[in-house]
Parts: C-alpha cells; structure tokens; sequence
C-alpha cells in the first residue's frame, strides 16, 4: 500500500490542490482517497482503467465535493476508464503529462476557459453559461471539443 | 432522451464531470444501466477527464502527509482486534457476519474442487507429455541404430585394410569393374570399383558423373586403387538436384582435369528405374 502511495499520492495531492487551491484540504482529500482504497482495494479493478488515470479522476471529483461541501456524489467503484495512454510506467506517466499540459495550452481560449470552469471549478454548464454569458450549446460544444482535441493528440 | 435514443456526448462529458443538472441525472442513470454503448462511452470521456487531471502541474506532498497515512492505516489495521474485544455484540450485524462466514466456508470447498480438478487436467496433461516422449524416444533411438549401421556399411566399404575379393566362375582375369549409388536430390554419390590396372605416379583416375540434361560431365573425384586394384569414392562434392544420365572413370593427370579424357575406362548408364 506505501508503494501505491509513494506512486501515485503527489499527483492526488496535486490535482486535489489545483481544485481546492487549499493544501490542508487536499491533503484531506488525498487521504480519504488512499483510505478507501485501503479499506476497499476491491474498488478499483484492472477492468475499469489505469489505477493512476482512476485516481487521478477520484481526486477531481472527491475535491469538487469537498468544494462544494456536499456528499460524495458517487461512490468510488463507479468511475469506469477508457483511455490508451499507458499511466503506469513512471517515465511514459511523465511524457504523457507534459504532452496534456503542451495541447491545453495551446487549445483555443474559450476552450481553455471552459476546461477551468468545468473541471478545475466544478461549474455545471449553466453557471458557465450565466458566468460568460454564452449560450448553454456553446459551452457544451467547447468542452466536448477540447476533450476530443486532447484524446487525438495523446492517441497519436 | 429516450431507450431508443443515446445520450449527447456533450452530455456525457457533463454527467462524468458531475456538473448536470439534478433533474437530468435519473434519466441518464437510468440509460446507462441499459446501455452498453452509452457506458463505453463515458468509460472514454472518463478517460479524457483523467488526461486533464494528469495535466496538472505535480506538487510536493505537505510535510508529514506519508507519516499521517501510515498512522491512519495502522490504527485501521487494529481496529478489528479491539472490536474482538468488546462485550457487545451488535445484533444488525450478526446475520451478515453469519452469512459471511457461511459464504467463506463454500468458498473454502469451491476452492476444493476447482484445485481437484485443475490438478485432474493436469494429471491427463502430464501423461499425454509422458506418452508422447516414450513415443520419441523409440524414434530417437531407431534412427540412432539406423545411422549406426549406416556409419559401418561405410567403415567397411571405405577401410583401406578390408579385404577386397572377387569371387569368380573359374580362373578368368577379373575384368576391371565399378559401382556407384548415386542419390540426385542430395547430390550424394557412394563410388567402389575393384581389378583397376595400377597407374604411374602422374597420373589418376578420375570419376565423372554425366548429368541426363546434356549438360558437360561433372567431375566427381580423384582415386588411386590400392595394390589390389580396389578404390572407393564416398560423397565427393557434388551439386543438389542433378538427375544423372551415367557415370565414368577416365585416366587423368595425377591433378585431375575438368573435362574427360580419352579413353573411358569405366562406364554405366543411369537404368531408368534407379541405381
């Protein structure tokens, strides 16, 4: 169990710190995550996706629910995975967050905007829509896009 | 959004990143319990949504975070033994406890005979591998005493000690003579000839194998008989694959020559059945 956490805890931590932008609560975060895995590693199965991929998703949703002081929406062994990038080797887990953050940077910025919004600030499509004043398709079809954009560029 | 109907992936990309509205959810749920191809989607949108997770800039862990984890699956790991201890006995829990343990206990004998009959197959496995290796050992050693005895036939026909002898109606000269067992496909080529007339030191003879498709005669080795007038020729070499119209022996310079020469001392043609 340490050497899943020596592993996989700092990007945890870090994705929960950029939703929370507050390191006591992500750490909090990060340990209820590793906790539950612990108490219940049955949640995760190889089936369901990259164990780091899996985490990665958990620590966004566990800190959306943490940023909007609401129950954890879904429990933990519902999250299913689909993706071709490799997330277990060290070094391609490192390739592959350079190339992600190299095509975020460079998507449109509306896009990027949404992305933000979306993931990173857990705004559903309407208060995106209400916060830029663009039509609730729009934010839709932006959001949908610059996931397509990012899927093509890591299967590539 | 209907059954019939699957679900936007717009509207995806909003359930898997928990941002629909509360009304919305029971009808995508609902779709999804049904829907395969609606959950092989999200599994990808899921997949996307970790890629921007996996984006995000690696920070270093507050100081003590490994330590505070360690301690909180520690104290975790003795939890049951202090519920061991305690005197009440939760009753809600007792018949999940139960059944646990009954489950545990088929467990135990599902476990029984899936090893039973893992151990059975491989038992059948093992004797097939054991038959199958009896089987090639015969062979081996068939072809072991078939090479065996091929290695004496050539010991004898090749010793220079073996004794040479012809047997004769009456008190004729032996006439000088030759037998070759030629195989085309290997190029192989087993040569003996007996009553050869002894030559002067420059000179050889030499044998010829004659190709069936006209082409020039193909040398095929250099001999000198012994005082008995007996030489051999064994697996000169040859190319593969040319069918043999006749073979001859000529008398050549003592370092042989490339084409025939005059006269044929010995000659045999190919009879068309074989040897």
């Amino acid at each position: 169990m340490t050497d899943l956490f020596d592993r996989y805890s700092s990007l945890v931590y870090s994705v929960a710190l950029r939703v929370l932008n507050d390191p006591g609560q992500a750490e909090d975060v990060m340990q209820d995550i590793f906790f539950q895995v612990w108490r219940n590693p049955d949640s995760f199965v190889s089936g369901r996706g990259s164990l780091g991929a899996w985490l990665a998703v958990m620590a966004r949703n566990r800190a959306i629910d943490a940023l909007r002081q609401r129950r954890p929406t879904d429990p933990v062994d519902e999250v299913v995975l689909a993706t071709e990038a490799d997330f277990s080797s060290d070094i391609e887990r490192s390739r592959i967050m350079d190339k992600v953050r190299t095509v975020l940077k460079h998507l449109p910025r509306e896009q990027q905007n949404s992305v933000e919004l979306a993931f990173f600030q857990g705004l559903s499509h309407s208060e995106i829509a209400a916060r830029t004043g663009d039509p609730l398709g729009t934010v839709k079809t932006r959001i949908r896009s610059a996931l397509l954009t990012l899927r093509k560029a890591i299967s590539a | 959004m209907t059954h019939d109907q699957h679900i936007p992936q717009e509207d995806l990309v909003l359930y898997a990143m928990q941002a629909m509205q509360s009304h919305e959810l029971d009808a995508v749920r609902l779709h999804l319990d049904s829907c395969s191809e609606c959950r092989r989607a999200l599994a990808e949108v899921n997949g996307d949504l970790a890629l921007v997770a996996m984006g995000v800039e690696q920070k270093p862990l507050p100081e003590g975070a490994r330590q505070r984890f360690i301690n909180r699956i520690s104290a975790d790991a003795s939890r049951p033994l202090r519920a061991a201890n305690t005197n009440v006995i939760p009753i809600q829990k007792a018949q999940p406890q139960r059944s646990a343990v009954l489950w545990i206990g088929w467990i135990g004998w599902i476990a029984a005979a899936a090893s039973f009959l893992f151990a059975f197959t491989l038992e059948q496995k093992l004797r097939k591998l054991n038959d199958e290796l009896a089987r090639q050992h015969d062979v081996v050693q068939q072809q072991a005493a078939a090479n065996a005895r091929a290695q004496q036939v050539l010991d004898i026909l090749t010793a220079p000690t073996a004794s040479r002898v012809l047997l004769t109606a009456g008190k004729t000269k032996p006439e000088p003579g030759g037998r070759a067992v030629y195989l085309a496909e290997t190029g192989g080529l087993v040569f003996q000839a007996n009553n050869l007339a002894l030559l002067a030191a420059n000179k050889t003879y030499e044998l010829w194998v004659i190709p069936a498709d006209g082409r020039a005669p193909i040398p095929a080795g250099l001999f000198r008989p012994d005082s008995s007038g007996s030489a051999s020729v064994v697996l000169p070499p040859l190319p593969k694959g040319v069918p043999a119209k006749a073979f001859g022996v000529t008398i050549e310079k003592a370092e042989g020559s490339t084409t025939p020469t005059a006269p044929i001392i010995l000659a045999g043609a190919v009879p068309s059945t074989g040897e």
